[in-house]
């Protein structure tokens, strides 16, 4: 006969302080904020002045059909890919997952309050290169802002999702990052972060379109131009979502 | 619970990894309210068996109840119930003692204040440190407060005072005294002779994955003719436990 003992889930209070932490452990990881913040609005000032100019559609110019897009999907494809795993795989090899694995904190509720604490990383990093563009450059607001806003939810999501699928193949934190690392290069190349998609060989213009960095850029742009987002964008990250969180949590582990 | 029923129950316990074995087979059971030590050499499998029963690793074969609950099927009661010190301290090395306290915390429904867990282990000066500024024996205290934060009915504590100086090490022993005069059950693994000596009512004396002797210190010194509980040790392992970690 076993103890009365009611199983009791640490709560909403337990899950704030977590938050509070991660998010304390993050801001004081000042290197860690320097790419997913610094770079985006590096790209952002070395083609807003030419870009701001050229209107595309809609009276949407190049910088916010084009430019912003980019920068939008970097921060969110940097803090998902490259700092969550890496944060995770060192949790993991340092023993702190293992620590937490002894008291009432579940691998749910650690893996929650690091996305809230990203998807609020990601928020910040996506207000100022948005107030950049719009204070230095002129940029215009998305024709279709719910659009806009459902595309950011989602992208994040599937960066998330790709992060938890690094965080649970990396043995290390220096392989999480160089995964991460690897993966945001390969989506981000194939996405057209290097002068985009046009320049790919058609097979693999369509390819990038197909994975979640692509796929974001071109819903994203299509939700600042008002045209019709392409569904299979949608189905892309959608899948990718699904694909990450049965990894995660299929193989998600303490140590 | 009836008053017969152990706090803890740990029967023909085996662990390997690769060909490795770490643990041949344990059996141990703990009274509510008793401490038992668990002395043993380097690599005697002491830190595996206590995993076992913390519900960390899974055995390989054999059965551990911690107050009749299964480790790995009843996770979440038992971790509300039971207090783990790992062999070493890694927290978030980025946030203050203070944090630290709050967020272990905030897992149990009924936990200590900071305060009366601040003044368990002496590092109420060092409230607002950082966790990596902390000295290797601050570090361990601060462990040892977390692992008391939610007014746990069993203790298993790994290594308690290893790194730790005189005084460190006597306060820590002041609070499982304290803990003890509580009810709480404690499961303490150690090297220290003085330690056991001090704060356990039974000692197993662990050796190549099984358990060589188990029963009080005057029992082992006498089981084995010896002088002390070092010499009980030497005479029933065949080992000197300065080997140890």
């Amino acid at each position: 006969m076993s103890v009365v003992v009611e199983a009791r889930r640490p709560g909403a209070r337990s899950l704030l302080t977590l938050i509070r932490c991660e998010a304390k452990m993050v801001a004081r990881d000042t290197a860690g904020l320097i790419v997913p913040l610094g770079l985006p609005l590096l790209i952002l000032f070395s083609s807003g002045f030419s870009a701001s100019d050229h209107v595309v559609v809609n009276g949407r110019t190049a910088l916010d059909v084009f430019v912003l897009p980019l920068v939008l999907t970097m921060v969110m494809a940097v803090i998902g890919i490259v700092n969550m795993p890496s944060f995770l795989a060192y949790y993991r090899r340092s023993g702190i997952l293992r620590r937490l694995g002894v008291t009432p904190a579940s691998p749910f509720m650690v893996l929650a309050a690091q996305a809230i604490v990203g998807i609020l990383q990601a928020a910040i990093g996506i207000a100022i290169a948005v107030a950049v563009a719009f204070l230095a450059f002129g940029g215009n607001p998305p024709a279709d802002t719910g659009t806009a806003l459902g595309v950011v939810a989602l992208a994040m999501a599937a960066m998330y999702a790709v992060g938890m699928i690094v965080a649970a193949v990396a043995p290390t934190p220096n392989s999480a990052v160089a995964i991460g690392l690897i993966a945001f290069f390969i989506l981000g190349a194939l996405g057209g972060m290097f002068g985009g998609r046009d320049g790919l060989p058609e097979p693999l213009a369509e390819i990038g379109g197909w994975l979640p960095f692509g796929a974001t850029v071109d819903a994203l742009s299509s939700a600042w131009a008002g045209t019709a987002v392409d569904g299979v964008h949608l189905l892309s990250l959608a899948g990718t979502v699904i694909v990450g969180t049965v990894v995660a949590s299929l193989l998600f582990r303490w140590e | 619970m009836t008053s017969v029923e152990p706090a803890i129950l740990a029967e023909n316990l085996a662990k390997s990894y690769g060909q490795t074995r770490a643990v041949v087979d344990v059996s141990l059971r703990v009274d509510v309210g008793e401490a038992v030590g668990i002395l043993g050499t380097n690599g005697a499998g002491k830190t595996t068996a206590v995993e076992m029963i913390a519900g960390l690793r899974v055995p390989d074969r054999g059965r551990v109840r911690v107050l009749g609950l299964d480790p790995r099927r009843d996770r979440a009661r038992l971790r509300q119930v039971l207090g783990v010190q790992l062999q070493q301290a890694h927290l978030h090395n980025a946030l203050r003692v203070t944090e630290l306290l709050d967020l272990y915390r905030s897992f149990y429904p009924d936990p200590r204040s900071r305060d009366e867990l601040l003044d368990l282990v002496d590092l109420t000066a060092q409230r607002r440190t950082i966790f990596e500024k902390l000295s290797g024996g601050q570090q361990q205290r601060l462990s040892i407060a977390l692992a008391l934060a939610g007014h746990p009915r069993v203790v298993i504590l790994d290594e308690l005072t290893t790194g730790l100086d005189p005084k460190a090490r006597r306060r820590m022993w002041n609070t499982i005294e304290q803990l003890r005069s509580e009810g709480v059950t404690v499961l303490l693994v150690s090297h220290a002779m003085e330690e056991v000596e001090r704060l356990c009512d039974r000692v197993a004396l662990i050796d190549a994955g099984r358990i060589v002797a188990l029963a009080t210190p005057a029992g082992l010194v006498a089981q084995a003719g010896a002088a002390t509980l070092d010499d009980a040790f030497v005479a029933l392992t065949g080992k000197e436990l300065e080997e140890a970690e």
